[in-house]
């Protein structure tokens, strides 16, 4: 008999960033790594559960944004150059290593690996997306939904149809991809004011997930803490974070990822060989980025770094995930005697996290679901829907505002470098409620306009800009997106209100910025 | 009292008057009258479109369909400084922390300027912050307000109110020699969050304060020890707010750039280029390794070069297989 229970979320996005004006775009590099070195090892790990029948539990958010950055043909086949580029450097790489079998065995490791990322993008026809489906069909995986663009919702407090468009335009798009209604939201960045549960409410969202305080401080008192969902006025189940376990794998001090045998990510061939050499798989300007392909491991705080050596990350990753389950177990057990019920630990992270930064990550996962799964029976993992239709009852109470970001607030996306957008962001965002009221049925080009100004109203609301003019690197990306979306949104108001929209113009930007096919302007009210 | 009464409802006589402006379409003209960056030409250009913008908006009265053909108007390049209206939008930073953006009308301050003449130059620019917890706010029935001084060509203001859990709004105005405060726009109300528990039970779902307070400090991973005391405290708000297990959002994908210390490095490491020709039908070996030619016959392969001695058996077979040449050079490399 459990004691407990262990619901494990992934939270994957990224936001939308295409540019086919381009041959090459710096910033989609975000998108071909983590497809290599997250999404498709994950899909790869859930693969082999399957395979061995192991029967795992897990909540994982896709983001509207990445969803369609998976199914867009132009980033497929772009993607599909990029690891062709790849295979073609790692075998460069095992011939010039050839003298140095410490290294020679990880330019193999990484062709390998690179021949296997291809191949399972090619199983899939080039989407992903089509793999998280069938995991959910099985009943394994339980995909929820996320913000539209991942706009962080706290600072649309004044504008709430824009809150209602990104959570509508999100669940529409869910079913349209998953054939379902999704049951919970992952909010962008756990951002959560007092009285969004009633939004999630119409679109029939049955949970959402804040940060530990959120549920801490939520009034009354929350009776277990963070170690069972609380339910909102609204009848909406909310989850709290717990931060033992977060501080495990998040922390850059005590957590794993920091081990000296893993590999270090900052020791990357794009900046480590010879120019002349590399020149072909960097940025075509010369800028040198990451490749993917990295030598060393951690080693130590210093700048000497010795090779990676994978079967000791591999010991090191599996002693890792036995001492995180060891950990929840206590954990659970002291809890259920105090509790005199059994907990939840609701662990998230950031999907990118597992492989791309942290290269065993998903192997860690494998490790750790396996080990809870067929090595003991007090934890049980559990997804949150299947929790709520086993324990129904539940205690009511308003969480409190709160994020998951820096200082658990709204700082990261409000402070001196970004807080001049929200004058831009709220004023494009009125419009758009005052165009939805005067067109209320519209059809042709009048409502390809309408469509288009709401997709470029959501972009610019990614959370995502705000968050890196906050922390410097790609500032210019960040401000040049923000300020773009938001001019395209005001000429096509502007056009609009007008009567006089060009469509040849209107058909770049629908051509540029794609996204959401089937979206409604209507949904802004 | 009652000049302030009239001033107020000049003033809401103003915001009418505004709503009214903002529908038609002569607001944008006048708007777009004012984009500095315009040169002449495109001002004109710009005249003329705005010109044919309005008949077509008395068009659309009649719209069947047919789209107005109009020259396409230019993009904007840059987001406008302001919008041409009185508002003051306030947002929560954190427990202590509210942030305020506001515009206001050159009109607006011409008519203050003409009802207050010399008083208006003496006023102070002040932002009042009223505390509105737990009330409808009419103006006057706040629990209690504080001014902060600010200039004329502020913005917008990060104020720290002090007091988690409350409800507050923002008024920018002018406060007079006489002590008369002449509110000009007013913010949103907005509330701070609670900075610790609430002290509100659930009498179905009571818990005693010591499991509680155990609980708390779980929740926030930091053990099983019953946590009292201000250190505790201290701990956790330490915890919370440092940032520490913050969601690196994008950063985890961004590739981050290390910022290295100022310290002084330098790195060499060496590579050896084998190169060479031969029939372009020939077939080559390196070290035993059969190696691909070129189509015109040539070779050349890379290779990192450690410390030591590397022997490189070249060797090179006719098409036939009737001729064979091997040279081998011999490479020592030391490090000093």
């Amino acid at each position: 008999m459990n004691k407990g229970y262990l619901c494990l979320v992934l939270h994957s996005h990224l936001p939308y960033v295409r540019h086919p004006e381009y041959e090459d775009f710096l910033e989609e590099d975000w998108f071909y790594e983590a497809v290599t070195e997250t999404y498709i090892p994950v899909i790869l790990v859930i693969e082999r559960w399957l395979r061995d029948k192991v029967n795992f539990r897990l909540t994982m958010s896709l983001s509207p944004t990445l969803i369609s950055m998976l199914e867009d043909p132009l980033l497929q086949e772009r993607y599909l150059k990029h690891i062709n580029k790849l295979i073609e450097l790692a075998h460069k790489e095992v011939e010039r290593t050839r003298w140095q079998p410490e290294f020679q065995n990880l330019a193999t490791m990484y062709l390998a690996r690179f021949y296997e990322a291809r191949n399972t993008f090619e199983r899939y026809n080039r989407n992903l997306v089509i793999a998280f489906k069938n995991f959910q069909d099985l009943g394994k995986l339980e995909i929820i939904t996320c913000a539209a663009t991942h706009g962080y919702l706290p600072l649309m407090e004044i504008i709430k149809p824009s809150i209602r468009a990104q959570v509508k335009v999100a669940v529409n798009h869910y079913e349209k991809t998953f054939g379902r209604k999704p049951k919970g939201i992952w909010l962008p960045e756990c951002g959560f004011s007092p009285g969004y549960d009633e939004i999630l409410k119409e679109v029939g969202l049955k949970y959402f997930f804040v940060d530990a305080h959120g549920v801490l401080h939520a009034t009354p008192r929350p009776k277990y803490g963070v170690f069972a969902p609380v339910y909102c006025k609204s009848g909406v189940a909310c989850f709290g974070r717990d931060l033992e376990s977060s501080k495990a794998v998040w922390s850059s001090i005590e957590g794993y990822p920091g081990d000296y045998y893993y590999r270090e990510f900052y020791r990357d061939i794009g900046f480590d060989l010879d120019y002349e050499y590399i020149r072909s798989y960097i940025h075509p300007d010369g800028i040198r980025i990451n490749t993917g392909i990295k030598y060393y491991r951690i080693t130590g705080p210093t700048d000497y770094k010795e090779p990676y050596i994978p079967h000791l990350a591999q010991e090191k990753a599996a002693e890792h995930a036995g001492n995180f389950m060891f950990n929840r177990q206590r954990q659970i057990e002291y809890l259920f005697d105090f509790m005199h019920k059994k907990p939840i630990i609701v662990s998230p992270y950031d999907a990118e996290l597992f492989g791309h930064w942290w290269y065993e990550g998903p192997l860690w996962l494998d490790f750790l679901i396996r080990k809870i799964v067929f090595d003991q029976n007090i934890i049980r993992l559990i997804t949150p829907s299947e929790y709520l239709a086993e324990n129904p009852r539940n205690q009511v109470v308003t969480p409190s505002l709160s994020s998951w970001g820096w200082k658990g607030y709204n700082e990261m996306w409000l402070q001196g470098a970004n807080d001049w957008i929200y004058r831009h962001l709220h004023k494009a965002s009125e419009r758009m409620t005052e165009l939805a009221k005067e067109f209320s049925n519209t059809n042709g080009l009048l409502r390809r306009a309408l469509n288009q100004a709401l997709r470029e109203l959501l972009l610019a609301q990614s959370s995502d800009w705000a968050f890196i003019m906050g922390t410097g690197t790609h500032y210019h990306y960040a401000v040049k997106r923000t300020k773009e979306h938001l001019l395209r949104f005001m000429r096509l108001y502007e056009d609009i209100k007008a009567n006089c929209i060009d469509e040849n113009w209107l058909a770049e930007i629908e051509y540029k910025d794609n996204l959401f096919p089937d979206i409604d302007y209507r949904v802004h009210q | 009292m009652a000049i302030l009464r009239r001033i107020k409802s000049r003033l809401k006589d103003l915001v009418t008057t505004k709503k009214k402006r903002a529908r038609s379409t002569r607001k944008t003209k006048l708007e777009m009258k004012k984009e500095e960056k315009l040169t002449s030409t495109q001002m004109e250009k710009t005249e003329k479109t705005i010109g044919l913008q309005e008949t077509s908006v008395e068009k659309t009265k009649f719209y069947t369909g047919e789209i107005p053909k109009v020259a396409p108007r230019t993009m904007p390049q840059e987001l406008p400084e302001r919008y041409g209206e009185d508002k003051m939008v306030a947002q929560t930073r954190d427990p202590w922390w509210i942030h305020v953006y506001w515009e206001i009308k050159d009109s607006t301050l011409q008519r203050l300027k003409k009802e207050l003449k010399d008083d208006f130059y003496k006023a102070k620019r002040i932002l009042r912050v009223y505390d509105i917890s737990n009330i409808i706010f009419d103006g006057t029935n706040a629990h209690r307000f504080f001014d902060i001084h600010i200039n004329d060509y502020a913005n917008n203001w990060y104020i720290d109110t002090a007091g988690p859990g409350r409800s507050w709004c923002v008024d920018w105005g002018l406060l007079l020699s006489d002590g008369r405060f002449i509110t000009v726009v007013r913010s949103n109300p907005v509330f701070t969050p609670l900075e610790g528990p609430s002290w509100i039970t659930d009498e179905e779902w009571m818990v005693p304060e010591e499991i509680f307070a155990r609980l708390y400090g779980m929740g926030f991973g930091l053990g099983r020890s019953s946590p009292v005391g201000k250190a505790w405290q201290e701990r956790i708000r330490r915890e919370l707010f440092s940032g520490i297990l913050a969601s690196p959002g994008i950063t985890s994908v961004s590739s981050p750039v290390k910022i290295k210390e100022r310290k002084f490095w330098l790195v060499v490491n060496t590579e050896l280029i084998v190169y060479g020709a031969t029939e372009p039908d020939a077939t080559v070996y390196v070290q035993g390794r059969k190696i691909q030619l070129r189509p015109d016959g040539t070779f050349s392969l890379r290779f990192a070069l450690p410390d030591g001695k590397q022997v490189i058996p070249v060797r090179g077979v006719s098409a036939d297989k009737l001729e064979e040449r091997t040279i081998t050079p011999i490479v020592t490399k030391e490090t000093k």
